[in-house]
């Protein structure tokens, strides 16, 4: 099954990681910042938030061929389908759109398709009865161009808008750009959206600003987290390596010398550490954002002694010369050509790099393809992984609209969000059938048509919780994927202030930048670990202890959201 | 290749103004007419500058004042006008930026080094072309050498990555026989050169035309009268040619001077992430990704404002320097 | 000089040779680059893989990068931004900038020192990035074209030039356009102008190349990349690396359909479309360009 997303998915689970980082957006009235405008409480108590999110009403339309696993701290892995229902269901009565036409703005990890002509485009905008105008931009850069947006403001009627951007655009305040949802979808309301409250309450929480509810939520889902560190079990089975009985870094970084072979172009590792540090605090134990030390004072990741562990242990791996050069020198967006062509035999990634879509990628480079994840390792004692909130992503209604517009774009909405086996999620992600997709063996593949336009574009404006599918006929990998899945959701627990929308004060926005790209130099050894620590002590001072005190403030008046 | 003007190799502006002016009885008369009566006869002229002015003022000018955003908490909900004033708490916290500093150290590490290594390639290269006897070879290698000149750095750039990256011809070949790569196009600590490499790529050909042009200017008599003297070649480039090309030589060192608080922000842009914000980065990129896109444009606009006004005293120190040179730097005293 | 002076010495042949190589030397750096890009562009994927990136030795031509390319939209589309905002652009600036020039040449003129003056300020100070955007964007040029014309279309150093060659139009020329009964527009167009083409074409040049180029007002004023010029998409897609649009290659990163064609191929092909245009117009503009450049840059 395609799922066009992967390019961001593989970055979705990601995202869905990354927004815990994003419930913290700005709108400064907590802490006594010195912003005059500030808009409302940042973080909305428990009993206002249940009046502001909407009911739960699941779907009960679509039954999966494995279910979730109920895992620990309320994670869920994703049902599993391994073949699309072979009469889908229609769960939207009529047409929802009425003839308007509406601008949009969306991410998109990967190429982009053409804008006219697309047929992908024209059946969605077909069977909605509506024409959006679709202009997904490039989602490496896509957080860039969002400040000078909102600066002209020239925001189109529907913007997504990543977990991880809000805190740069002083959210709390930008939200007054969009439309409160509350009066159309807060509790019961929700009902006249049905495949909306077929979303769970705990996804729509972080679209919750200021008390008021705003954000429709992106690839909701309930096993989120950072993302893992993957392994080519075909190579490993050829080479005889057990990957159940590696479980520790070192057991990891033992296998270095015996996957690296400069001569035939392959390295054992990738980058393993992620872009600030977002794989590696799994795998050494510290918090994505912020966790408490033994002593119980609020420590920042920057601050773990974890991280540093994690560093140096990385630096000595490149410097054994077991981590490829492109990895070194930071070409990110080829990592998983590296792992497809066996250049690295273990790398680390999103989890939604692990679908059907890769396998097809993979094996076309070498048939014997075969991604797995390692089970969760740890670097002392069990694992654990911290769990991300309900969704990372959500997609906001520009302000500017009328009451009527925003009814008509919600029941679009309630469309695209049908859930997986519905026959109109068959169009949203695949557009028409037999031009661009066909049913096999029960699965929907895209056409080499489909190829070029079809890409994750609708999802981002609002996405129904997703299951793991059969992507290009690969069942097995939706098969191994579930189980691992499974798994790993007994390890999950909750960061500290899992959830919590809170706002902090905008000119510590950025002090973070100066630590994200001296850890890139440090994980590669071109700078000693002490630049990472001179830029934690220069992170303090510029904000990172004034955040600690605004944080202190929050656990005693909101407690912690564990 | 001769260039016909009355004043050789002399930087001055100004010096056209006052040429005109000594033909005066020709040209607009100073006397007899008032200064409403001077507008209306001038007034075809000065409705010819006013598109130009215009444009000027709203792009240029109205800038300058927008540059008080400095001292303000700039906020894209409220403006201009409901913004808060801080005084020079951004100023503060620019000066209190680690970051700031490198960038600032990185734009004089890079320009000065520029500024050394560029200027013998155009001076030597114009020689050898002064020297070469035929016109159309001269003229062909200009035009060939001048070219870079036109393209933009995104260019550039791709055409350096393209030819000593990885991919290129210059790693495949070392490849080929089995050596190691050279790793031209990641690597922070070369950057530097490898920035000047482009520069010069780039523009050479500018400076050839400007010291070639300099070089014809220089009095050919000298150089007779050195040779009926017994000075061989060496000793006429070292005594002759080399000062009559100290003006022209001067000048663009004042220029580049001047400039070296701007050095290609969008050479060091497009190359930020291939070699890492730590070598790249420059007050220009410092502004573009620390105020606009970091959303604190109040704090970019600090470090634009602090960027224009020590070019200006950076350009007015050049010029003084040339003065003591006994040059006329981009004005005369 | 053709012809060797009497004072001059014998050139030796080591001389001669020595002179001869560093030409050669020069001139390779210059073209071979740019022979090689283009021959990757055209290309066989075979060729580029035998070459391990980019072609220099020719071992199979095909025109199917250009074919995929010209059957990209969002690629054929910057072409025409591209020329789009050059031409109008070039149309624009010129006018303003012979104009003024003119305005401001005529000696005695009235207020000319000053404007002259307010023209030379804006080239040493000037706002900086961020008020210069906050004003376009206040304006409305954010994602509207013209973002990308007028903020720079007044050169001040052009309309130096330009007016330093006006001043020098021979007086005579300009009382006997007087006499006839000329004011000061037909002086222009008929007297002035005519007599002006090696600057008139060198400055053209300047202007074109200008808006030709123009990269970073679109990387801070054109989010849709429907809109983007060529620099933007080569920035993009050949720097960056990033996936071409409609090339059918998915957000995996697999590519659908047409795998006869490096993709190194295409990224060249799209960086000789830029090249093209300027070597075309050159050759055309060069030979202006040793008198009329010549007297610019010793003036500026």
């Amino acid at each position: 099954m395609h799922d066009p997303l992967t390019g961001a998915a593989a970055n979705r689970r990601q995202f869905l990681a990354l927004a815990g980082l994003g419930a913290l957006a700005a709108s400064g009235a907590l802490a006594g910042c010195s912003d005059p405008k500030a808009s409302g409480p940042g973080t909305t108590s428990q009993s206002e938030l249940s009046k502001i999110l909407p009911n739960y009403i699941p779907n009960t339309a679509v039954t999966p061929d494995v279910a979730g696993v109920q895992g620990a701290n309320g994670a869920v892995s994703d049902a599993v389908f391994l073949k699309y229902p072979s009469s889908p269901v229609k769960t939207v009565a009529s047409m929802p759109g009425k003839g308007g036409t509406y601008t949009t703005m969306t991410p998109l990890w990967g190429a982009i398709p053409p804008s006219s002509g697309n047929g992908y485009y024209d059946a969605v905008n077909a069977a909605l009865g509506i024409t959006l105008k679709m202009q997904p931009a490039d989602g490496n850069t896509y957080g860039d161009k969002l400040p000078p947006l909102f600066a002209a403001d020239k925001l189109p009627d529907w913007i997504q808008i990543p977990g991880w951007n809000t805190a740069t655009l002083n959210f709390g305040q930008a939200v007054s750009k969009f439309v409160d949802l509350s009066p159309f979808l807060a509790g019961d309301k929700i009902k006249d959206y049905p495949n909306l409250a077929n979303i769970p309450g705990g996804a729509w929480q972080a679209g919750v600003w200021n008390g008021k509810l705003y954000g429709l939520p992106v690839y909701p889902g309930g096993a989120g987290i950072t993302g893992t560190y993957f392994f080519r079990r075909d190579i490993f089975e050829k080479l005889g390596i057990n990957p159940d009985s590696i479980k520790t870094p070192d057991d990891l970084a033992a296998l270095g010398k015996q996957l690296t072979s400069t001569s035939a172009g392959q390295w054992a590792f990738d980058d393993l550490v992620g872009d600030d540090a977002a794989y590696a605090s799994q795998l050494f134990h510290f918090p994505n954002r912020w966790g408490v030390d033994d002593a119980g004072k609020l420590i920042h990741k920057y601050e773990s002694p974890g991280l540093i562990e994690a560093l140096n242990w990385h630096a000595k791996l490149v410097k054994d010369g077991v981590v490829h050069p492109d990895a070194v020198a930071g070409k990110n967006q080829d990592a998983k050509q590296r792992f497809w062509s066996g250049k690295v035999t273990v790398n680390s990634d999103g989890t939604g790099a692990w679908n059907g879509d890769d396998a097809k990628s993979g094996t076309a480079a070498n048939p014997a393809y075969r991604r797995g994840a390692f089970k969760l390792m740890s670097s002392k004692g069990a694992p654990t992984v911290e769990l991300q909130p309900g969704a990372g992503m959500f997609a906001y209604l520009n302000a500017k609209l009328s009451g009527d517009q925003v009814k008509e774009l919600l029941a679009v909405a309630n469309y695209l969000a049908a859930p997986y086996g519905s026959a109109e999620w068959l169009v949203v992600n695949y557009g028409k059938e037999n031009e661009t997709y066909t049913m096999k063996e029960g699965n929907p593949v895209l056409t080499e048509r489909g190829g070029k336009e079809v890409a994750t574009s609708f999802q981002f404006l609002v996405t129904p919780p997703t299951p793991t599918t059969v992507q290009s006929g690969f069942v097995d990998v939706a098969k191994d994927y579930g189980a691992w899945q499974g798994d790993m959701v007994k390890y999950a627990v909750k960061p500290l202030f899992f959830a919590m929308n809170i706002t902090e004060p905008s000119q510590y926005s950025s002090i973070g930048q100066a630590v994200k790209d001296t850890m890139k130099d440090v994980k590669v050894g071109r700078k000693p670990i002490s630049a990472f620590e001179d830029a934690v002590k220069a992170w303090r001072s510029q904000g990172g202890d004034a955040l600690r005190s605004f944080y202190d403030d929050i656990r005693n008046k909101f407690g912690t959201g564990q | 290749m001769t260039v016909h003007e009355s004043a050789p190799a002399k930087p001055a502006l100004i010096a056209v103004e006052e040429a005109g002016r000594e033909a005066l009885p020709a040209g607009r008369s100073r006397r007899g007419l008032s200064r409403w009566g001077k507008v209306k006869r001038d007034r075809s002229l000065l409705l010819m500058t006013l598109p130009a002015v215009l444009l000027l003022v709203v792009f240029s000018y109205v800038p300058m004042f927008g540059t008080v955003t400095a001292f303000q908490a700039y906020d894209i909900f409220n403006g201009f006008a409901g913004s808060p004033w801080v005084g020079f708490s951004q100023f503060q916290r620019l000066f209190t930026d680690p970051i700031f500093w490198h960038a600032l150290q990185n734009t004089l590490v890079l320009s000065g080094v520029q500024l050394v290594l560029y200027f013998p390639i155009p001076i030597a290269l114009a020689l050898l072309l002064n020297s070469i006897m035929s016109s159309k070879v001269r003229s062909l290698v200009q035009g060939i050498v001048y070219l870079p000149h036109f393209f933009s750095w995104v260019l550039v750039v791709t055409i350096f990555q393209s030819v000593l990256g990885g991919a290129g011809p210059l790693n495949s070949y070392l490849r080929e026989h089995g050596m190691a790569t050279w790793d031209i196009m990641t690597n922070p600590e070369t950057f530097k050169y490898l920035v000047t490499a482009q520069a010069i790529w780039k523009e050479a050909g500018w400076g050839i035309i400007v010291f070639l042009a300099a070089l014809a200017a220089i009095d050919q008599n000298l150089y007779e009268a050195a040779a009926a003297d017994g000075a061989g070649r060496w000793r006429r480039l070292w005594h002759i040619t080399l000062p009559g090309m100290r003006g022209v030589i001067v000048l663009l060192l004042v220029l580049r001077l001047g400039n070296a608080l701007t050095v290609g922000f969008e050479q060091m842009l497009v190359q930020r992430d291939a070699v890492g914000r730590d070598a790249s980065e420059v007050l220009d990129t410092f502004t573009y990704y620390y105020g606009v896109v970091g959303n604190n444009f109040s704090y970019g606009a600090a470090a634009g404002l602090f960027k224009g006004v020590l070019s200006l005293v950076l350009i007015l120190a050049a010029n003084k320097v040339a003065h003591m040179f006994g040059e006329d730097g981009l004005y005369r005293r | 000089m053709t012809v060797r002076s009497v004072w001059e010495e014998k050139p030796t042949a080591a001389g001669q040779t020595g002179k001869t190589f560093t030409i050669v030397i020069v001139l390779a750096i210059i073209l071979v680059p740019l022979y090689s890009i283009v021959l990757t562009s055209l290309s066989t994927q075979e060729s580029v893989n035998i070459a391990g990136g980019l072609v220099v030795v020719p071992n199979g031509i095909t025109w199917e990068a250009y074919r995929q390319i010209f059957g990209n939209q969002l690629i054929v589309h910057s072409l025409l931004v591209s020329f789009g905002i050059t031409i109008v652009g070039t149309a624009i600036s010129m006018v303003v900038s012979v104009l003024c020039a003119y305005g401001l040449s005529r000696s005695g003129s009235f207020g000319h020192r000053t404007i002259l003056m307010l023209l030379i300020v804006t080239m040493f100070f000037s706002g900086g990035i961020i008020p210069s955007f906050l004003l376009v964007a206040a304006l409305g040029g954010y994602g509207n074209y013209w973002s990308l014309i007028l903020p720079g279309a007044v050169s001040v150093f052009n309309i130096l030039v330009l007016r330093a060659f006006f001043s020098g139009t021979a007086q005579e020329l300009i009382d006997a356009a007087k006499i006839d009964g000329a004011g000061d527009w037909r002086t222009l167009w008929a007297v002035v102008l005519p007599t002006s083409r090696a600057v008139l074409a060198v400055i053209t040049l300047f202007y074109a190349v200008g808006y030709w180029n123009s990269f970073f007002n679109a990387l801070l004023y054109m989010p849709d990349n429907g809109m983007w010029p060529l620099q933007m998409v080569i920035y993009t897609y050949t720097l960056q690396g990033n996936a071409m649009p409609g090339s059918g290659i998915t957000t995996t990163g697999q590519y659908l359909g047409h795998q006869q064609i490096a993709p190194l191929s295409l990224q060249m092909a799209v960086v000789t479309l830029t090249l093209i245009p300027i070597l075309l117009v050159y050759p055309f503009v060069q030979r202006h360009f040793t008198r009329g450049m010549l007297l610019g840059a010793i003036k500026g």
